[in-house]
């Protein structure tokens, strides 16, 4: 009988105990560590993510958090790779995250992720694009971002299937100009568009690196125009785009159609450097802002939120990185987290590649499925999402559209062929 | 020209602070037990870390002060050899496979040579030309490391797989990575103190101090130059090996940048130049500082953590200029007096 | 032909604003003996000042200068007695140090107080000025034209004024200045807050042609250093010269070899410069050697 009582008190306890812990872990906020560039050469755009993420935080919290849990970021602030590195292992030993994001810049990326995956640590990377990231075999590595290749991938895609009609010249015969930045994420989408368009047989007249801090684009611009191409496709940082565009009007550099990649020409507040030069321009980037129509209805209602909270704090809408970094947290919020019980890499790892999710699915269009699927040479469930939307955009004398691919877009090219300096 | 020689003699006062014999003293036994002690015990991880970077600035900026302290050569180019030792040992392993602990050496090999080669090209040189012309020479190193892609992984650099292992010399634990730390700056720290005994660390003070001298009784200050820097640099190259080992990824803006060799002399001035216990203390006291500045105001505001450092380092460098190491026997020497 | 002409000229131009930023410098390296490691964060701290009052009272930046020079000058002072003079008699790895810690200082706080974005005025003249096959932004050719006045400015300056002979006294021989008269701090304050007032001035020059934002001075403080090296440091002439020579290897270098080299070749340039030519092109015989604090 004592037996039975001791047992029964027992058993009685240790519910309760299980009961506390249940109460304890609801409340218990979820600790997410954000490693962003906060100083330093990068810092005008790891703020802007910052904010974005910020925002993604306010907003699931007010919703009551994931299962009654509130989101708790702790931040790090990761300005080259040796301090990305050294603040990822102080959120993950001192703060005890288990999962980290972040980290925009691409080499600031292969940082973090290197040290998060030694610790053993989730990381959701936003907004990284060099594909070395998924290409190490890290088993907690997932790239929500497109991979480099990609940026080039749909640029090229844009002039074989729309530009070159409208400028009404076989693809062949078009003559493609390729300048890109050589730090990390300028080579790797460089990489890409050469290796693209080598598949596709499409010849570059021009294929050059350069520094993105240089200070003078005379010679860059004066080789360009004595190439003479009909479409240049640049990968540059903000202050070497601006450079760059006063340094082609200055030499009367024209091309029919120019198109930019990512950081440098999509940065919103480029209209107010350089003013109406900015019309025109094409821009390979994540959609800052996509057709609300391919949209499912629930995740057009947090668009519009985000869209709202952003431009009221930043006083200007988000660049496509920022848009990007935010549908990546969300997704995170909403169809990882919540269906995670311990919290534990392997299981995060799990609800990961089981994701599938439809284009249109996350804030900027993108889907998400992680694989291995379209490069055999690839390490086994590389956690590389192949369903991030790049798309083409364009500035317009008063906004930007989005242009390609067709179903993302809001808007039809215009000023193809781009006016010469002298008539804008 | 007595503008610079009045600058020159102050130099030279300072850089002259009183050399003991080389034995070890209790503080320096002190000191390393302290430190076996910070390596060893149970800390918290994130405190490890900050004892293994302190371990390795420390050892670097050791390193540097062989030639900026001992030898006057104010090298602003270090992260060149920073980067050659530790792009070596990584291409040796992940090209052909050679172990590391093999690897390092060479790394410090091809480093020395870099070093010396940069000692001859700036052989005539002094001052504010010879810093200038040393960050410029590695910023020649850095440019190459970024463009020449085979070799080097080009900006995208370079990642070694995070398998732990003896052989791969990569660690799942921070005490072994301290531990190492620890005996890479212990062996930098022999050298220096069985330098500061020798022949040869008497060729370098009087190099140092008066080359016209020194040559007219006989020393070769072009060779004692060389070979110090070669030395220097040769540390500094199995340095980065380590640090690479450490940090596993190769970046060749940050291995390479300037700011990583002012950090070098940064920690050696502010222990105190040309002594054997200032790169230490420096290091021991700016690398946590830097480290918890950034780890508790860096996600405050952005700018905070480096507003409050660099105004440390300036009250620091104004008012305590032959480090804290001067500081430390300018205080003993008073109440030695009183 | 016409290609080579454009870089020539091109790089001539540019080298000009580049020799603007580098004149204080020279100045201060020349006189007192001290190499300025925030010279890029004045630059950035004047591009500011200047951006402000072309945004506020929506005049053109040259107009900015009226206020910004005498800003910068005060501003130079104030360095000079806070952080520059006390480490005047120190060894020179502390004036390094300081004004290091001080361009980490200003770079930040700036980030804290402007954030991280790019700021630019508009246009001033809508066109390129086009000379035969040649095409030249209007603001580069005025900004050229500044710097020959003030190179032209600053040589009488130095050659026919007391002040310059003060200076230039000081320069030779700084005790025996002491001795005969010549306050040599007083000459050391005014040469700092003078070598400020010029950034301050190319600050205006520079900012219709680039943008400002917390680490801009980082894109151009190396060039600076290299132009002074090179022309020799304390040399006015050296640094006009020492720019152009930069500007065109920069810009012919790029074009002919590859952009991603054109930084490559001008620290090659130095080195060699150092190496063969170690006072500059048109420094003071023994500079570099006479080891003004080894």
């Amino acid at each position: 009988m004592r037996k039975w009582l001791r047992l029964g008190a027992c058993l009685i306890a240790t519910s309760f105990a299980f009961m506390a812990e249940d109460r304890s872990q609801a409340q218990e906020p979820i600790r997410i560590g954000v490693l962003l560039p906060l100083t330093g050469p990068f810092a005008k755009n790891g703020i802007e993510n910052w904010e974005a993420m910020q925002i993604a935080r306010d907003m699931i919290n007010e919703r009551g958090g994931i299962n009654g849990r509130k989101i708790e970021y702790v931040n790090g602030d990761a300005t080259s790779p040796a301090a990305a590195i050294s603040e990822t292992e102080r959120l993950i030993t001192k703060d005890g995250v288990k999962i980290t994001t972040g980290s925009f810049a691409s080499p600031l990326a292969i940082a973090v992720s290197q040290a998060a995956e030694r610790q053993g640590v989730f990381h959701w990377e936003t907004t990284g694009a060099a594909e070395i990231i998924t290409r190490r075999g890290f088993k907690y590595t997932f790239q929500v971002g497109a991979p480099a290749r990609r940026y080039g991938q749909v640029a090229v895609d844009f002039i074989i299937e729309d530009l070159s009609k409208r400028l009404n010249k076989s693809v062949n015969d078009l003559r493609i100009a390729l300048l890109w930045e050589n730090r990390a994420f300028g080579k790797s989408v460089g990489d890409g568009i050469r290796a693209y368009t080598g598949q596709k047989n499409i010849k570059l007249v021009y294929d050059e690196g350069y520094d993105q801090f240089s200070t003078d684009m005379t010679p860059i611009v004066q080789k360009l125009k004595d190439v003479k191409p009909d479409i240049l496709i640049a990968i540059s940082f903000p202050n070497d785009a601006i450079l760059f565009q006063r340094k082609a009007k200055e030499l009367d550099f024209n091309v029919a159609a120019f198109i930019g990649v990512s950081a440098g020409y999509s940065s919103p507040d480029l209209r107010n450097s350089i003013g109406s030069m900015v019309n025109g321009i094409f821009v390979a980037d994540f959609p800052p802002k996509v057709n609300p129509d391919v949209l499912n209805p629930e995740i057009r209602k947090v668009a519009d939120e985000f869209y709202k909270r952003y431009e009221a704090k930043m006083k200007r809408p988000p660049a496509g990185h920022a848009a990007a970094g935010f549908s990546a947290i969300w997704a995170l919020f909403t169809d990882v987290l919540p269906k995670a019980k311990t919290f534990e890499p392997d299981e995060l790892r799990d609800i990961a590649l089981k994701l599938d999710l439809p284009e249109g699915s996350l804030v900027n269009g993108s889907g998400i499925k992680f694989t291995n699927f379209d490069w055999p040479d690839d390490p086994k469930d590389a956690g590389q999402n192949l369903r991030a939307s790049i798309g083409v955009w364009q500035w317009t004398p008063e906004a930007n559209e989005q242009v390609f691919p067709a179903k993302l877009a809001t808007h039809a090219p215009a000023m193809v062929p781009l006016p010469d300096w002298s008539k804008r | 020209m007595s503008a610079a020689n009045t600058h020159q003699s102050q130099s030279t006062r300072f850089l002259f602070w009183p050399r003991r014999g080389s034995q070890i003293s209790i503080f320096e036994m002190a000191i390393f037990a302290g430190c076996i002690a910070v390596a060893m015990l149970g800390l918290s991880q994130s405190l490890k870390d900050i004892a293994v970077l302190t371990f390795l600035w420390a050892g670097l900026a050791l390193a540097w002060n062989i030639a900026g302290g001992y030898a006057g050569l104010i090298s602003f180019g270090h992260a060149a050899f920073f980067g050659v030792g530790a792009y070596t040992s990584t291409i040796l392993f992940l090209r052909f496979g050679l172990t590391p602990w093999f690897g390092i050496w060479c790394g410090g090999l091809i480093a020395a040579g870099f070093g010396a080669a940069l000692a001859i090209i700036c052989a005539r040189l002094r001052g504010p030309f010879f810093i200038l012309s040393t960050l410029a020479a590695a910023e020649v190193v850095r440019i190459a490391a970024m463009n020449w892609a085979s070799l080097t992984g080009g900006p995208e650099g370079l990642s070694i797989p995070p398998v732990a292992g003896v052989t791969n010399m990569v660690f799942a634990s921070k005490t072994a990575y301290a531990v190492m730390m620890l005996v890479f700056f212990a062996c930098v720290y022999v050298v220096t103190k069985s330098l500061e005994g020798s022949r040869y660390g008497y060729y370098l003070y009087s190099v140092r101090d008066d080359a016209d001298a020194a040559s007219a009784a006989g020393v070769n200050p072009v060779l004692v130059r060389t070979a110090a820097m070669a030395l220097s640099a040769g540390l500094t190259g199995i340095g980065g090996s380590l640090f690479a080992q450490y940090f596993l990824y190769l970046d060749p803006t940050f291995l390479i940048s300037p700011d990583l060799s002012f950090q070098f002399a940064l920690l050696a001035a502010v222990g105190g130049l040309g002594t054997a216990i200032g790169p230490i203390l420096g290091s021991f006291l700016i690398t946590p500082m830097s480290e918890l500045l950034r780890s508790y105001l860096g996600s405050h505001a952005a700018g905070l953590h480096l507003v409050i450092y660099s105004a440390l380092l300036i009250v620091v460098m104004l008012y305590f200029p032959s480090g804290i190491a001067g500081a430390i026997t300018r205080i003993a020497g008073r109440r030695g007096k009183s | 032909m016409t290609t080579l002409g454009q870089l020539v000229l091109s790089g001539i131009f540019i080298g000009g604003i580049y020799a603007l930023m580098s004149m204080g410098l020279t100045l201060i390296f020349g006189v007192l003996r001290i190499v300025n490691f925030a010279h890029g964060e004045f630059l950035m701290l004047a591009m500011y000042g200047a951006w402000a009052i072309t945004k506020m009272l929506g005049l053109n930046p040259y107009f900015a200068a009226l206020a910004i020079v005498p800003a910068m000058f005060l501003f130079g002072a104030v360095v000079h007695q806070v952080i520059v003079r006390p480490a005047l008699d120190k060894p020179h790895l502390v004036g390094v140090f300081a004004t290091m810690g001080l361009s980490i200082l200003m770079q930040n706080a700036a980030l804290m107080v402007m954030t991280a974005d790019l700021w630019d005025v508009p246009p001033i003249f809508g066109r390129s000025v086009e000379v035969g096959p040649f095409y030249f932004k209007a603001e580069l050719l005025l900004g050229f034209a500044v710097t020959i006045l003030c190179s032209l400015f600053l040589q009488w300056l130095i050659r026919s004024t007391y002040l310059g002979k003060a200076i230039r006294a000081t320069v030779q021989d700084g005790e025996a200045a002491m001795l005969m008269g010549i306050p040599v701090p007083r000459i050391f304050l005014i040469t700092f807050a003078s070598g400020s007032a010029l950034v301050g001035l190319s600050a205006c020059m520079m900012m219709p042609l680039f943008s400002v934002f917390p680490t801009v001075g980082l894109n151009f403080v190396l060039i600076a250093f290299v132009i002074v090296v090179l022309g020799g440091m304390g040399s006015i002439e050296g640094a006009l010269i020492g720019g152009m020579c930069l500007g065109v290897v920069q810009s012919v270098s790029s074009y002919y070899v590859a952009p991603a080299y054109g930084q490559m070749f001008y620290f090659v340039l130095f080195l060699l410069v150092m190496i063969f030519r170690p006072n500059g092109l048109l420094g003071q015989k023994g500079a570099a050697t006479i080891g003004i604090n080894d």
